[in-house]
């Protein structure tokens, strides 16, 4: 111990010490130039080498002040040029002395040894393993065989106690081997956990700032469409006074009444070809559409399934009806309260309110700019959303303090902002009202919008005309059914659950060109030819009203009072699949990869198609540890692994799944 | 077993074989690397006779200092080991005399230390040879001129 103690006097004390052999001084010059050599030699590694220098003369010291206690336990096999020398002249070995150099920072924050096994234990049990491992596994084999083979032969000799002997303590040394082996393992899975936490948070990091950049996105996407709003404007407005131009030459004084009457049958005239044009409106805002889907928001794929996008405390009352056109696009949501709301998905913001309907809103649908919205007071409202004032950067709210809020929801949530008045003032296409009783399903495509009413007919209307095309009775074509095959099958038939659950008559409609599919109360699923009028299909199965229904080109899945979910597939009409839930399922949508339902639970119930799993999203799981109990999700829409869900109480919720 | 080598242990070469395994196994995990590969390509390494192996030896062991430090305080004796190899004796005490602050009952660490001692002490004296012998040559040299110079 004293040995290190001499060492640090003597490191203190530098090469100036007075009872060495040499002069201090020529020891001191020789230290100045042999350190400024091995700077030019490797500029930034001097440093290191002062220390290594101190040390080595240190050891040079003490050589000489202990010059009786050499002993010789290594007969040198190499020539040894000092350590001196080597590190202040050779530049490979300074060079990888500062690599592995180490700071004396790093050698003070030692922590305390908790591993199970060295890694020099652990070289030993896995190097074997390595090199021969074949030959090993062999030899243990065949040794077992051995020992059976041996045993007998001369049992009571020493040799053969010593031998067991021997084999037993191999035997251990095994087992240890393998132990440390499998700590080896265990520790190698907890590294891995460790880079896959650090992954982890990098993951996060840039989720966040594709989130930033989305958001970026979308605001210069409706500046694009903005200006080009304005070009479009300004065209015309160039192209009329063109006109004007050319045509006011020719014209005299005299003509100027006749013109004024011509002007004014023109006016009429465009005012007559106004309905038409105005019910083709979906053609025009389609086209800002394509230029606002220039950039297709990606950023709901990386969240984990499950992840609450946001959250909207969207009205005061139920919710009764939802739709969204694109994740984080539009959505539409209508309640109880009568009352129905567009909202921008990407920054949580109301954009406005649609006034019109006198009840409240029971079936809606948006696409593109497009919206139809049923309501309870039987007629059917078609609006252009691409005519709404809004500015998603909220300027206009007097909010300036968004820039550095990458999602924007927090804000929007707390202090919900009224929307603008008068902002959808130019929204209403027109009104559709033949039905007679309230609406409770709509679709529509291209141009073909079917809506069911609890007036027992399904209509089918032609949007570019927009009048109705024809009307489907369903009480007759179920009458027809039941005479004509006289099966049954096709017939009404009163299901042996209360119609008390305000079922509705029609629970849901879906159309594809000619073809029609109906969800009704007595749990049949009629697929309709809109060319000939008639039912081609029922698939029977359910034995509660259907409440929801969706087809693509393979299957059809349909959800029911009776709790359960149907898949069947629509060639050959039967059943594909089926599961079912505790209580009845209100609303079901699906995508690609999930259904996903509501029923009756404060959790949206999503089956995952890929993995056949069946899981629970929404806010049930996350606020229940925090005692609070969401209300039930009535609701709920999905597209492309983005999930919305409306809820009782008005709240709703947008999830990643 | 005892978990750290003896000094023994570092002396006494692998076949190239047997470190080509290790070389192999250690560029096979690439960047994401374990630390366990890591160590035993760099004991292989501290182990060989050529002194750029045990140069890089050396390295690796310092970077797994490094980057694992619940794997510092063995390091430290590898590292001792691994400099003391390469004739860094400096560098070797520093980093065993550090263990054995921390752990004054290791046994391996104390045996370094006196072999350390013992090395130093043999070169020190070698040096002390090569420098008195320049000294007395000069002595002789100048004597012989002063001398010279007196005739």
């Amino acid at each position: 111990m004293d040995d290190s103690d001499l060492h640090n006097a003597f490191h203190d004390e530098g090469p100036g010490g007075e009872d060495t052999i040499l002069s201090p001084r020529g020891i001191e010059a020789f230290t100045r130039k042999v350190t400024t050599t091995a700077s030019h030699l490797a500029g930034h590694a001097s440093n290191p080498n002062d220390n290594h220098y101190r040390n080595a003369m240190t050891q040079v010291h003490k050589s000489m002040r202990r010059p009786g206690m050499q002993r010789s336990m290594f007969s040198m096999a190499k020539t040894t040029p000092t350590d001196l020398v080597r590190s202040k002249f050779s530049t490979s070995e300074i060079q990888s002395r500062a690599l592995s150099y180490l700071s004396d920072d790093m050698l003070k924050n030692i922590p305390e040894d908790d591993n199970s096994y060295s890694l020099f234990q652990g070289f030993s049990a896995s190097f074997p393993e390595l090199t021969d491992e074949g030959k090993k596994h062999r030899r243990r084999v065949s040794r077992g065989r051995k020992m059976l083979e041996e045993s007998p032969s001369a049992p009571e000799s020493p040799q053969h106690l010593h031998k067991l002997k021997k084999e037993r303590s191999s035997l251990m040394h095994e087992l240890e081997m393998l132990g440390i082996r499998k700590n080896m393992a265990s520790s190698e899975i907890r590294e891995i956990d460790n880079k896959i936490a650090n992954l982890g948070g990098m993951r996060r990091i840039i989720l966040e700032r594709l989130a930033g950049l989305e958001q970026e996105e979308a605001l210069l996407e409706h500046d694009i469409v903005d200006m080009e709003g304005r070009i479009d404007d300004a065209q015309v407005l160039v192209d009329e006074a063109e006109s004007i131009a050319a045509a006011t030459p020719i014209r005299t004084d005299e003509d100027d009444l006749v013109t004024d009457q011509d002007a004014h049958e023109f006016m009429s005239q465009s005012v007559y070809e106004q309905l038409p044009s105005a019910s083709s409106t979906p053609s025009k805002p389609r086209r800002h559409k394509t230029v606002r889907r220039k950039s297709m928001p990606i950023l709901h794929e990386h969240f984990d399934p499950g992840f609450n996008i946001r959250e909207i405390k969207a009205h005061q009352d139920n919710i009764t009806a939802m739709d969204f056109d694109v994740p984080f696009g539009t959505m539409i949501t209508s309640a109880m309260d009568d009352t129905v709301k567009v909202w921008d998905l990407n920054a949580g913001r109301c954009i406005g309110m649609l006034e019109g309907h006198t009840a409240s809103v029971r079936a809606l649908q948006v696409e593109d700019n497009l919206l139809v919205t049923g309501s309870m007071d039987a007629t059917i409202r078609l609006w252009d959303l691409s005519k709404a004032h809004y500015d998603p950067q909220g300027s206009q709210f007097g909010r300036e303090d968004e820039e550095d809020d990458g999602m924007a929801f927090e804000n929007a949530d707390d202090q919900p902002v009224d929307p603008p008045e008068g902002s959808m003032d130019e929204c209403p296409l027109f009104t559709l009202e033949s039905h007679v009783d309230e609406i409770t399903a709509l679709h529509f495509r291209g141009d073909v919008l079917v809506s069911g009413s609890a007036d027992k007919t399904l209509r089918h209307w032609d949007l570019q005309k927009g009048r109705c095309v024809q009307t489907l009775d369903v009480m007759w074509a179920a009458a027809q059914a039941s005479v004509s095959l006289d099966t049954g099958e096709g017939s009404w038939r009163q299901t042996n659950r209360p119609a008390s659950r305000s079922a509705d008559f029609i629970g849901s409609v879906q159309v594809f060109e000619s073809a029609l599919a109906c969800g009704t109360a007595d749990g049949m699923v009629r697929l309709w030819d809109l060319r000939s009028g008639q039912v081609h299909r029922s698939l029977v199965g359910h034995t509660g009203p259907v409440t929801c229904l969706q087809f693509d080109d393979a299957h059809l899945v349909t959800g029911s009072l009776d709790r359960s979910i149907r898949i069947w597939d629509l060639r050959t009409g039967s059943i594909f699949d089926a599961y079912a839930y505790d209580n009845p399922v209100t609303s079901m949508s699906f995508d690609s990869r999930r259904i996903v339902s509501a029923a009756g639970e404060d959790v949206v119930k999503v089956y995952d198609k890929m993995e056949s799993r069946q899981w629970d999203c929404g806010a049930g799981i996350t606020e229940a540890e925090e005692n609070r109990t969401p209300a039930i999700v009535d609701h709920v829409r999905v597209k492309e692994g983005y999930l919305v869900e409306g809820r009782q109480d008005g709240i709703v919720g947008v999830w990643a799944c | 077993m005892a978990a750290l080598p003896h000094a023994v242990d570092a002396e006494t070469p692998l076949k190239p074989s047997e470190l080509k395994v290790l070389r192999d196994q250690y560029e096979k995990e690439g960047e994401m690397v374990g630390v366990q590969t890591k160590f035993n390509y760099a004991w292989g390494l501290v182990k060989s006779n050529s002194r750029n192996d045990q140069q890089l030896g050396v390295q690796l062991l310092s970077e797994i200092f490094r980057l694992s430090p619940e794997r510092r305080r063995e390091c430290l004796y590898y590292l001792a080991l691994g400099n003391y190899k390469l004739g860094n004796f400096g560098e070797a005490r520093r980093y065993n005399d550090l263990l054995l602050e921390k752990e004054p009952a290791n046994l391996q660490a104390a045996d370094l230390r006196r072999l350390i001692d013992d090395k130093v002490a043999t070169e020190g004296l070698k040096g002390v040879a090569i420098i008195s012998g320049v000294a007395i040559a000069a002595g002789v040299i100048g004597g012989i001129l002063f001398r010279g110079k007196r005739r």
